[in-house]
């Protein structure tokens, strides 16, 4: 493995510009092996080896190097070029060596390496170093003293946060900043280790410092949350700053906020603070769903303010439970749009049982649009209620039928899936027909037994009649399976133009292999040309969608080709051609060039297949097989690019014109032949404008298509 | 290296994530009204956006942003001057001024007081030490994915997220698409029975190692400014071909400590999902070397998470299983979801979105940077996705099993592999 590994690296360096990158399969699995990889990259390290040999052996001792590897990684934390790569070494080998090493380093390398030498201190959290990353923060560098504050952050201890402390009053707004980092850092730390009073005095101070902005948010963050509930007033006293920012800050804490003391807090605030503000506290306060006082949304939801009901009912919807029942139905039946749209979504989405029971036990004495309403919610929530809807798709309101038709689609199980069957094979009324159908389908496709469904929906069929055959034939289509296959096979073969319309479309359309022989059969034998083309395009479609052995699509592609009897099925074949290049495929393209009205495509499809297996084919021979005759082209002009990214190769182009309407460029790839790609990473096209024998054409190709020019059609 | 000391933010680092799981079941994006934020929005009211790095994926996501009325974007940062003077275009051409001022250091943009959020969409390299400065600076941010490269930058990314009480949201946007979200509710609240395994689909499980090429002319740096481009990386020559993000970051070495390679590159997006399902829990505890395609993680509760190569449904890139002892259910890109039975679906209507747009995303991040909430992709999330993705890179790399312990964050008895777990950054930068 070790061996094959070196092999391959020689290679790759050897081959520098002929791979990007190797794949890693190579990594040791024992000490042994180990040591024997970094015996040899230490070996590289130390000789006169190139820049890139080094760099990549560093990356290989971050795994394999030891203390043995340090002396010689250290040797290049001064070298601009490798000092980084030395240091993804340095950064992860155990031991006191590595890290005296990146010590000893401080004073011997100029920035910036020395602000990675700091920062890897940093990662190292080598407490031995505080000293003399303190002696750093006086770096006149700003960037070294800024990386030094960080790293002192990062170790954490006592004497780090005594050297951070007078960094938090010095001139430098930025070193100001980083030592301010390193502070919260640690405060971080002293409060994971529960020295909770520590960490506030930390934040505070940082907090009461001259910083920008984002270091107050962050420290007064730390001192809201070390605080636990006496944090609330320092939190309250964010959410009313007029800063945009500290207001943010407060929104994001009211979530994180442990004590429930803050809800009732929150609900005040909500009467106190502007419009914009109050849904946004809202907002916030139901993202508290354990301790959210829901009293308190109901009372926002009666707020005179719009954005703020608005909020409101929206988190009750989310928060609400079955108190709130009555409030939303009354905002929902109002003339306000707004209010009563919103406070439909809020009950479809109210959490709790109780809230469904009680639906339930207010249906049979309602009436008008509260009833309405609690049909609709029935469908919405998806209760199981079938009675109380079948009695209300007897109601003498239009609206109220069709609104049970609808939540009868929604929650009817199969046991009663009849009724809603019935329903659509006779209608209450003319009006509901069209209802009870979308009722049916929604129901339908939800069946768990799709065969059951399929026959109970056959058996409806042939006891409809008009229109509603075919809806139901429509929605047999939507449930699949076996049965609805064969039920809409029979359909397309029947005797009644309707179905046989609406079935061989269906079947055109479906989405599974199993469709392929009904579809086959249905194209050599069916009732009427138009439906016979229909079926073998969906057959067709079924080879070109689905995962199958390529054989087996070869088959199907064959038995297409033979069965069409016009070019364009004959076309559409070869495309599937192209998307599945196989052997096999290849073969019924190249067949395919004997039929001179398809001879060009064919070509195409053979290039195509041809180029996509990296097959080298007998070009001349192919051509002189098909009869394709020698023509006179032009190319008036040549476009490659994308949108407004385009290259004018007319030249390169004409270049290559011979006496056969296709053009052979020197490279595969346009971008090479081309000289550069024009809009790199978009997908590009070649326009080409062309006369053969003096007929004008125009035609477009995706990059690197075989270019085939097709005679114009006269 | 020393192991990660316990710190206030670590200790609450579990109860923080269950907290962003419990509102991640919720719904985030509330209405636009309730924030103030119907029909056109004052410029005094807008989030200020300035953008870093913005390349191809980043002037996707600058789109999302400037569909949204209450975002202006007033700056760009980026190390290539054709991207800056490209998005600064865009920007000025959407604003119908000349206002979007242009950075070649993200340094100065972030000095800028008048800027609230950034969007980062350098390079991998680049994104958690980008991130961190612009917390450090006051910024909240969208981050584009990978988001870190090795473990500990996994770990310090969430405590300086919560130390300096910035929103992130990770470029992970499937997150807030209703199938996925779906998917993942669907495992996370028992809808599936006890939960067996997790399926990711990393596409390409390789590790791979830094690189460095032959050195070229290097342009000026008003032009391409190679400093700032390798940033965190270790130093190498210039190289043009090292300036396409895919060579340099998702194979150089530059993402992971030996490499992020399809594990990181997609497992950020279905791994996190994964996570998801799992109820956003510490990351996994165990992780076998590929088997058969498959590589195999277990969380302490026994629950498997699966890197799987191959078996999939069709329904697009990076789907991802969940299978519980009751059921199943499988979600792609496509937009489409495969359940075992659709009883799972009790009657919803899931909206079917195709394409992984990142228009929902931006708009939960925008959303939070005003209510403060956490944004589905938050920092805690990321961490633990991430974390799982780059010990089963270690596990790759390593060949065999590794063992992590959640409590300090590091592997049981495994010198190599925590030795794997950090990688020092070019100065002058730092975590």
């Amino acid at each position: 493995m070790h061996n094959r590994a070196s092999r391959l690296l020689r290679i790759f360096i050897g081959c520098l510009s002929l791979a990007l990158w190797i794949p890693v399969s190579t990594i040791a699995q024992n000490s042994s092996a180990s040591a024997d990889i970094e015996k040899e990259k230490l070996a590289i390290l130390n000789s006169d080896a190139s820049r890139a040999e080094k760099a990549i052996a560093c990356k290989h001792l971050a795994i394999h190097g030891s203390n043995q590897s340090v002396p010689s990684l250290a040797k290049l934390l001064p070298d601009p070029q490798l000092s980084s790569w030395a240091r993804i070494a340095l950064e992860v080998i155990p031991g006191k060596e590595a890290d005296a090493a990146l010590v000893a380093a401080i004073p011997n390398v100029d920035t910036p390496m020395l602000v990675g030498v700091i920062n890897s201190i940093g990662i190292r959290q080598n407490a031995a170093a505080v000293e003399v990353l303190t002696d750093q923060l006086e770096n006149q560098d700003q960037d070294a003293a800024a990386a030094a504050a960080v790293a002192l952050g990062k170790i954490g201890n006592s004497p780090a946060l005594k050297a951070l402390r007078p960094v938090l009053k010095v001139d430098s707004n930025r070193l100001r900043s980083a030592a301010a980092e390193g502070c919260i850092l640690i405060a971080e730390k002293m409060l994971a280790a529960g020295e909770s009073n520590e960490a506030i005095e930390i934040y505070d101070e940082v907090r009461n410092s001259s910083l920008p902005m984002q270091r107050t948010i962050e420290a007064t963050r730390g001192a809201i949350l070390a605080r636990q509930s006496e944090g609330l007033p320092l939190l309250l006293e964010q959410l009313r700053s007029e800063d945009p920012k500290r207001f943010q800050l407060a929104m994001g804490l009211i979530r994180e906020y442990q004590g429930n003391e803050i809800d009732a807090a929150l609900a005040k605030e909500v009467t106190q603070t502007n419009a914009a503000r109050a849904a946004l506290i809202i907002q916030a306060m139901s993202d508290r769903p354990s301790t959210v006082l829901v009293g308190s949304l109901l009372e926002a939801v009666k707020d005179n303010r719009k954005p703020v009901q608005l909020s409101a009912i929206e988190a009750l919807g989310r928060v609400g439970d079955s108190e709130c029942l009555d409030n939303l139905m009354e905002l929902a039946i109002s003339s306000d749009t707004e209010l009563s749209s919103a406070s439909k979504r809020a009950l479809a989405a109210l959490p709790g049982a109780a809230v469904n029971q009680k639906i339930l036990s207010l249906i049979p004495k309602s009436e008008g649009e509260n009833y309405q309403l609690l049909i609709e919610l029935v469908g919405q929530r998806r209760l199981q209620a079938t009675p109380l809807l079948l009695e209300a798709t007897r109601n003498p309101s239009a609206a109220i039928r069709q609104a049970a038709l609808i939540a009868l689609g929604e929650t009817v199980s199969p046991e009663d899936l009849g009724e809603l069957v019935n329903l659509t094979i006779n209608p209450q009324a003319t009006a509901d027909a069209e209802k009870a159908q979308q009722a049916l389908r929604a129901a339908a496709i939800r069946m768990p037994d799709q065969n059951a469904c399929a026959t109970q929906l056959s058996g409806a069929m042939r006891a409809s009649r008009g229109e509603t055959k075919g809806k139901i034939l429509e929605i047999l289509a939507e449930v699949g399976g076996p049965t609805a296959l064969l039920t809409i096979g029979r359909a397309a073969n029947s005797d009644d133009p309707q179905l046989q319309d609406i079935g061989s479309r269906l079947l055109g359309k479906w989405n599974s292999l199993d469709a392929a022989p009904v579809l086959l059969d249905l194209a050599k034998n069916g009732p009427a040309r138009k439906y016979q083309i229909r079926a073998l395009r969906g057959y067709t479609g079924i080879a070109r969608k689905f995962n199958m052995p390529p054989k087996e699509r070869a088959a199907m592609c064959r038995e297409a080709f033979d069965t069409a009897t016009r070019p364009e099925e004959q076309k559409l074949v070869l495309s599937v051609l192209q998307i599945h290049p196989h052997l096999e495929t290849l073969n019924l393209a190249v067949e395919a060039l004997k039929v001179p009205k398809i001879k060009m495509e064919a070509l195409q499809a053979v290039l195509n297949i041809a180029s996509k297996l990296d097959l080298k084919i007998p070009l001349q021979k192919i051509i002189s097989d098909a009869g394709i005759e020698p023509v006179k082209l032009e190319i008036i002009n040549a476009k490659y690019g994308a949108g407004s990214s385009v290259v004018d190769v007319t030249e390169i182009l004409r270049k290559h014109v011979g006496d056969l309407p296709l053009i052979t460029l020197p490279s595969e790839q346009y971008n090479v032949a081309f000289n550069g790609d024009p809009a790199p990473g978009a997908p590009k096209q070649l326009q080409v404008t062309f006369r053969i024998d003096g007929e004008s054409g125009e035609t477009s190709f995706n990059e690197n298509e075989p270019i085939i020019l097709f005679v114009p059609q006269k | 290296m020393s192991k990660p000391k316990k710190s206030l933010s670590r200790r609450n680092f579990l109860k923080s994530t269950a907290v962003a799981s419990t509102a991640a079941t919720l719904p985030t994006i509330i209405p636009a009204s309730a924030l103030g934020l119907n029909g056109s929005v004052a410029p005094s009211e807008r989030i200020v956006l300035g953008g870093i790095g913005i390349g191809n994926r980043g002037t996707y996501d600058l789109g999302c942003f400037l569909q949204q009325p209450d975002v202006q974007f007033v700056a760009v940062c980026d190390i290539k001057q054709k991207r800056r003077t490209a998005v600064k275009k865009m920007a000025d051409q959407k604003y119908g001024n000349n206002n979007c001022e242009m950075y070649r250091d993200f340094r100065d943009l972030l000095d800028r007081d008048d800027i609230d959020a950034v969007l980062i969409a350098t390079g991998p390299n680049w994104h958690s030490t980008a991130a961190m400065t612009a917390a450090k600076a006051g910024k909240d941010m969208y981050c584009e994915k990978p988001v870190t490269k090795n473990i500990k930058e996994s770990l310090i990314l969430a405590d300086t997220m919560e130390r300096t009480a910035r929103v992130f949201q990770a470029g992970t946007q499937r997150r807030n698409l209703p199938h996925f979200a779906f998917a993942c509710e669907l495992a996370r609240t028992g809808k599936l029975g006890k939960l067996k395994r997790v399926y990711a689909h990393p596409a390409g499980m390789r590790s791979t190692m830094s690189s460095w090429l032959p050195p070229e002319q290097q342009p000026d740096r008003e032009v391409v400014d190679w400093d700032m481009y390798l940033g965190p990386a270790a130093w190498r020559p210039y190289n043009k071909r090292l300036l396409d993000g895919f060579n340099f970051e998702k194979g150089g070495g530059f993402v992971g400590a030996f490499g992020g390679g399809g594990v990181l590159e997609w497992g950020s997006h279905c791994v996190d999902l994964c996570q998801w399902a799992v109820g956003d829990c510490p990351p996994p505890i165990e992780y076998n070397p590929p088997e058969n395609g498959e590589l195999v993680a277990r969380y302490d509760n026994g629950t498997e998470l699966v890197f799987r190569e191959k078996g999939w449904i069709p329904l697009g890139s990076c789907p991802v299983r969940f299978e519980g002892e009751n059921g199943w259910v499988e979600a792609g890109d496509s937009g489409r979801l495969a359940l075992s039975s659709p009883a799972l679906l009790e009657g919803r209507e899931v909206d079917e979105i195709g394409g992984y747009p990142a228009t929902f995303h931006v708009r939960d991040f925008l959303d939070c940077v005003k209510t403060r909430r956490k944004p589905k992709g938050n920092a805690d999330a990321a961490c633990n996705a991430h974390i799982a993705c780059h010990a089963a890179n270690i596990a790759l790399a390593l060949d065999r099993q590794v063992n992590f312990d959640n409590q300090t964050h590091s592997f049981v008895d495994d010198e190599a592999a925590n030795r794997m777990r950090s990688e020092s950054l070019r100065e002058p930068w730092r975590l």
